[in-house]
């Protein structure tokens, strides 16, 4: 069985793919702020670094899988905090091990968003976050001027987060294959975990009005275990034709709202 | 009311359970307007897809429509606005089920 580490798996999808992972027979570094094997901020460069580091000590021949879960949602209020841990602290942490991930042919999955095809996108933040991303402090600055407490302009900038990772995934995934590591997202539709239980009533009415057709006639949004087991999915040999695939898992709610794009 | 006012008037009133309620439970609602904006064509099938997909476009604010008059029993006309891109648009009731539901709706462009 594998070394897998993951990020934010102390809470919501990352919890469930460490408990699928490791009934498995894996072995798992939870990366987490609390209740996990490396305490990290992966919001700060300082804690990347540490989870980076720690990962080369513990493991240094290598590891079979990376996951990226850790992320904050449209609605905290602290779009600088959306952009540094969302983005940044996925990137960094996968560029981090991407030599450990090589010595195993491992394989890494990173957590996107179906609101990612729809359009809410503030485009001009992915942009910068793709073609700029060596230049954090100033992105951060730009988004610090724009209103934290507007629902809407933090959900754009998640979205923007979103996208931008899916986007850093798919012109990465060639390379990384070519050197034995394959790299795919999840895209996953309104889950149940700690981020949605909290969100005000306002935020709960926009998760409601995308809808998700296998939950049909049911206010409920998505068990993370659904979430979960496809990541584990793509982390395992049998996905092992899978590369640079963003993976819509959202009972069918991307397929809804965009039945024209298959591609 | 005759099904095409109900049209007008549930969509006028933003009821995405009313409009998905107008059409047969495999109901066609086709909207080829959407070219030439920032969204694609609506191809949506059966009448709960149908209801939840403008409860999306709704709450968003990403479709709407003004000025609307009804031409016929089966035609009617108004400006589709697609996020804020009008579009003159006419829509017709294509195919009625015997019990008065909507089997099949075009919109497009006028």
């Amino acid at each position: 069985m594998g070394v897998y580490a993951i990020t934010g798996g102390s809470s919501g999808i990352g919890a469930k793919t460490v408990e699928l992972l490791k009934k498995r027979g894996n072995q798992v570094v939870n990366i987490d702020l609390k209740k996990c094997d490396i305490q990290a901020n992966l919001a700060t460069p300082e804690g990347r670094q540490k989870a980076i580091d720690e990962l080369h000590r513990m493991h240094p021949d290598g590891l079979d899988g990376l996951i990226c879960s850790a992320g904050v949602s449209g609605a905290c209020g602290n779009l600088e905090l959306i952009i540094s841990l969302n983005f940044f602290g996925t990137i960094s942490i996968v560029k981090g091990v991407y030599d450990l991930l090589k010595k195993k042919g491992g394989t890494c999955v990173v957590t996107t968003s179906n609101t990612i095809s729809q359009g809410a996108a503030r485009m001009d933040i992915a942009d910068l976050l793709n073609n700029n991303n060596d230049d954090e402090q100033r992105l951060l600055n730009l988004v610090s001027r724009m209103d934290g407490t507007n629902l809407s302009v933090g959900n754009s900038i998640y979205v923007a987060t979103k996208y931008a990772l899916a986007r850093w995934m798919r012109r990465h995934s060639a390379s990384y294959a070519a050197n034995g590591v394959r790299i795919n997202a999840v895209a996953p539709g309104n889950v149940n975990t700690a981020m949605t239980a909290t969100m005000s009533s306002n935020a709960k009415s926009a998760l409601n009005a995308l809808p998700i057709p296998t939950k049909y006639g049911r206010e409920t949004l998505m068990d993370p275990e659904e979430i979960a087991s496809v990541i584990v999915f793509l982390s395992s040999d049998d996905a092992r034709g899978v590369n640079g695939n963003v993976m819509f898992v959202d009972g069918g709610t991307d397929a809804l709202l965009n039945t024209e794009k298959v591609y | 009311m005759k099904p095409i006012q109900q049209f007008i008037e549930v969509i006028e009133n933003k009821d995405f359970a009313a409009l998905g309620a107008l059409f047969t439970p495999d109901g066609h609602y086709c909207d080829y307007c959407a070219n030439g904006t920032a969204q694609h064509e609506y191809h949506l099938y059966g009448k709960e897809a149908i209801a939840m997909f403008f409860r999306n476009k709704f709450l968003f604010r990403q479709y709407s429509i003004m000025g609307a008059a009804v031409l016929d029993d089966r035609h009617a006309e108004f400006i589709a606005s697609f996020g804020g891109y009008n579009i003159m648009a006419i829509v017709t009731l294509q195919q009625l089920s015997e019990d008065g539901h909507i089997k099949r709706l075009t919109v497009r462009p006028k």
